[in-house]
């Protein structure tokens, strides 16, 4: 697996030309786990479901966030199987009943349990212990999540991804909010998630692109002057941008060494090169709406919402600072 | 109850509330014989006379302005609805006896012990629990307020239906007095609503007064001049509280303030025969009350009342409050229950969307939304009726030109009219807005006027007085 990230990182350096020393480096560590970062969050842990403490932010993007994986699984469903298919689930409440769902730094469980609750079988996965301490504790008193009797269930782990690309179990979606930009390996990061998301699955992504403006925002405004975040939250260098996504997924291969796809290995044994999730980019850069799509989330202070930005308000959906990202594997991947 | 029998609790259901309650399939279990349209509208000024009609023929695509019904009414169609809603469980005949916090160290959540043994673990606990809500208590959330030296008499009337030279009775009539507003609200084409807000000491004398006195008062205290009616209650208080007492005390005025027996504002010398040709102003006057129904009569006091939050937080967090739990208001505008089915319809829509995101209900960042939509919505409400209250509580020379001006303009611009009402509900288009809503705002500044013109010293005063005296005359003159 090393020496696949080493020659994702080799290759791809030129997309994240800031960060390319630190990605080679980094690959060479067994774990894309910053240590000073656990540490910072699980100060931050106690706090973790004060909705008016330190992570308000937090939990007022929750909501658009599972606003917009559920928006883009009704577009997925009509694609695949048609109108009344999507009428269909969009009719459940329960929209997620029968997926297989992992949450990739789950933190103190609030992606996790909405996802639950949508009636996933979900797994969260935090790289700190106490993250999921925390987790566990808040799901427990909730029997809408305890109860294993409706068919969906929540489950955690302290584990990391790369951990989990070493077992057998894929998912059908993958999500990772708000996380890439706290790891040091970002490459080898999306390429374990990546891995884990089965043939026709999506992989869902927040995170904070690098501009001036998000620079401003994200850490000299929230966290300086306003102290809506914990200073030293954000790291302007880790901010990854949309356009580097997409260029990841452009070149992306599934990993031969993946151990729950054999038709994978198999294809890559037969030498076929099987296809990029990102096939083609049109203006801007920008991805085929059925491959993969940016899109910019807004918080509006006078309203304390967040607010996901339609897709044609700017060749990036408005991408300047916060953004959502989402990709889908090819069924033939 | 007997089909001529009415409670003497009765609310006005604005259209947005109706269309509400039409949503949600309550409005199909509602009894629709005991309820009224309100097609007009009649609101005038106890001290000079100026009056506002609102007619729902001057909104467009709607044919009435408001419908009166029973709470009891309301009431019982809710709860056959929630019967025959299987998935809603309805605990009957249990009082709640305490709500505590669970133990534990975070995200504890309500516990609600009933008088039955059972404990409810709520999720989300809503206050609906009325003015001295337990759920606000425990809640810990703070409410600001007042009371009005004010207090509703309310009964049930009898009165001959309206003749056939006549609208029948679907007006509403409002009489500004100086203690208090006076209104007279249609049940049915011979039942009436009364609620009559007065001071506290003349509130207890009429709710406790002998038969056939109330009937009379309210005759008189929609017909007879301001000062006159000062004397009736003089007399009153005096002990003047028999029958035939009043109506000579009555007659009495009728004569000294020259109103014929054949006007219509004859209540105790009336000579008008019923079914003939109506006197002049007949319509702009209810119907003469002729007996009141027995044991309707009741009183209570009035507040303005407003939580500082919708939301509980910390110790209190998993809870909301919606009705008067959350806000009371001056029951003037008939506008209290129509804000709390407002807050329940925005706080069933917030939480429906919640379940498509798979929110925790209960979450204070899932109620965000409805707190905002509706806190500053049901202030501005609630604040230009407690304005309205106090701008006609003045008996101010330039504060009652002022307003009967006012309100003798608006009265004239029909378009500006039917946007007031369209607001006030009877258009579907806007929530559960207030036409006196409008109607205070284009008064409002008058509040301030008042203060400036008590700061002034009498001298000054008295100046004023007569330049707006002049003012208004030549106004006047041009309309």
């Amino acid at each position: 697996m090393f020496s696949l990230v080493q020659r994702q990182t080799t290759r791809l350096s030129h997309f994240f030309p800031q960060n390319a020393r630190r990605f080679q480096s980094a690959a060479a560590t067994s774990s894309t786990i910053n240590a000073a970062e656990i540490a910072h969050f699980s100060r931050l842990s106690s706090s973790w479901w004060d909705e008016r403490g330190e992570l308000a932010m937090l939990h007022r993007m929750n909501p658009v966030r599972v606003r917009y994986i559920r928006e883009k699984l009704l577009e997925s469903t009509f694609e695949d199987h048609g109108e009344d298919a999507r009428r269909e689930m969009e009719s459940r409440r329960e929209v997620l009943k029968g997926m297989d769902v992992l949450d990739v730094g789950c933190g103190g469980g609030l992606l996790s349990e909405s996802l639950a609750r949508l009636g996933a079988r979900t797994l969260g996965i935090d790289a700190s212990e106490s993250n999921v301490g925390i987790a566990l504790t808040h799901a427990s008193v909730d029997p809408q999540l305890s109860s294993s009797g409706s068919g969906n269930s929540l489950e955690y782990r302290h584990a990391s991804a790369e951990q989990l690309v070493k077992e057998p179990k894929r998912f059908d979606v993958v999500c990772s909010m708000e996380v890439i930009e706290h790891v040091d390996n970002p490459l080898a990061f999306l390429s374990a998630c990546a891995q884990l998301v089965k043939p026709g699955g999506h992989l869902f992504l927040s995170t904070i692109a690098r501009t001036p403006l998000s620079y401003f925002l994200t850490i000299l405004a929230a966290e300086h002057i306003l102290h809506e975040v914990a200073v030293g939250t954000h790291t302007y260098s880790k901010f990854i941008d949309p356009s580097e996504l997409i260029s990841f997924f452009q070149s992306y291969r599934p990993s031969p060494s993946s151990p729950g796809t054999p038709t994978d290995s198999g294809d890559m044994g037969s030498g076929a090169s099987p296809r990029p999730w990102i096939t083609r980019t049109y203006a801007h850069g920008l991805p085929t709406r059925l491959e993969a799509e940016v899109r910019g989330i807004v918080y509006i202070p006078w309203t304390g919402e967040w607010k996901l930005m339609s897709r044609s308000s700017t060749p990036w959906g408005a991408a300047q600072c916060n953004y959502l990202f989402w990709v889908r594997r090819p069924m033939d991947s | 109850m007997p089909s001529d029998a009415y409670s003497n609790r009765v609310s006005s259901i604005t259209d947005a509330s109706q269309h509400f309650l039409k949503r949600i399939g309550v409005w199909d279990y509602v009894e629709h014989a005991r309820t009224n349209p309100v097609h007009q509208m009649q609101v005038w000024d106890g001290i000079s006379g100026a009056r506002i009609t609102f007619d729902a023929s001057e909104i467009p695509e709607s044919s009435e302005m408001a419908r009166m019904t029973e709470n009891l009414n309301l009431q019982r169609a809710l709860l056959r609805k929630l019967s025959d809603t299987p998935s809603v469980q309805v605990i009957q005949s249990v009082k709640v006896e305490s709500i505590e916090r669970e133990a534990g160290d975070a995200n504890h959540w309500p516990l609600v012990h009933l008088s039955n043994g059972l404990t409810l673990r709520a999720r989300l606990l809503v206050g609906a629990d009325g003015f001295n809500s337990p759920v606000r208590s425990f809640a810990g959330i703070s409410s600001y307020g007042w009371s009005y030296d004010t207090q509703a008499v309310v009964a049930t009337l009898n009165h001959a239906p309206r003749g056939p030279f006549q609208a029948p009775n679907n007006t509403a009539y409002q009489r500004f007095l100086p203690t208090g507003p006076i209104a007279f609200l249609p049940l049915s084409p011979g039942i009436s609503s009364l609620v009559w807000s007065t001071k506290p000491h003349l509130a207890a004398v009429l709710s406790k007064s002998s038969p056939g006195v109330l009937e009379q008062l309210i005759n008189a205290a929609f017909r007879l001049p301001e000062t006159s009616l000062q004397y009736i209650y003089k007399r009153l208080l005096e002990g003047a509280t028999s029958s035939e007492e009043i109506k000579g005390e009555i007659a009495f005025r009728e004569r000294s303030d020259g109103i014929s027996s054949h006007s219509a504002y004859a209540s105790a010398t009336s000579l008008v025969s019923e079914g003939g040709i109506p006197p002049d102003d007949a319509d702009a006057l209810p119907p003469l009350v002729t007996s009141i129904q027995p044991s309707t009569i009741a009183s209570f006091p009035l507040r303005y009342n407003h939580a500082e939050s919708y939301l509980g937080e910390g110790a209190g967090s998993r809870t909301v409050l919606v009705g008067d739990a959350a806000h009371t208001v001056h029951p003037l505008a008939g506008q209290g229950l129509n804000l709390g089915l407002g807050d329940v319809d925005a706080l069933s829509r917030c939480i429906a969307q919640a379940l498509t995101q798979g929110s925790d209900i209960g979450s204070y960042t899932t109620l965000m939304p409805y707190a905002r939509e509706r806190y500053f919505e049901n202030h501005k409400v609630m604040s230009a009726v407690d304005k309205l209250h106090k701008v006609y509580s003045s008996t101010a020379q330039p504060v009652v030109w002022a307003r009967s001006v006012g309100v003798e303009v608006i009265n004239e611009l029909d378009s500006v009219k039917a946007a007031l009402m369209i607001n006030a509900g009877a258009g579907s288009q806007l929530q559960n807005a207030s036409g006196w809503d409008l109607l205070a705002k284009s008064i409002e500044n008058l509040a301030g006027f008042t203060n400036t013109s008590k700061m002034i010293g009498s001298t000054v005063g008295a100046g004023i007085q007569e330049l707006a005296k002049n003012a208004g005359q030549r106004i006047f003159g041009r309309l």
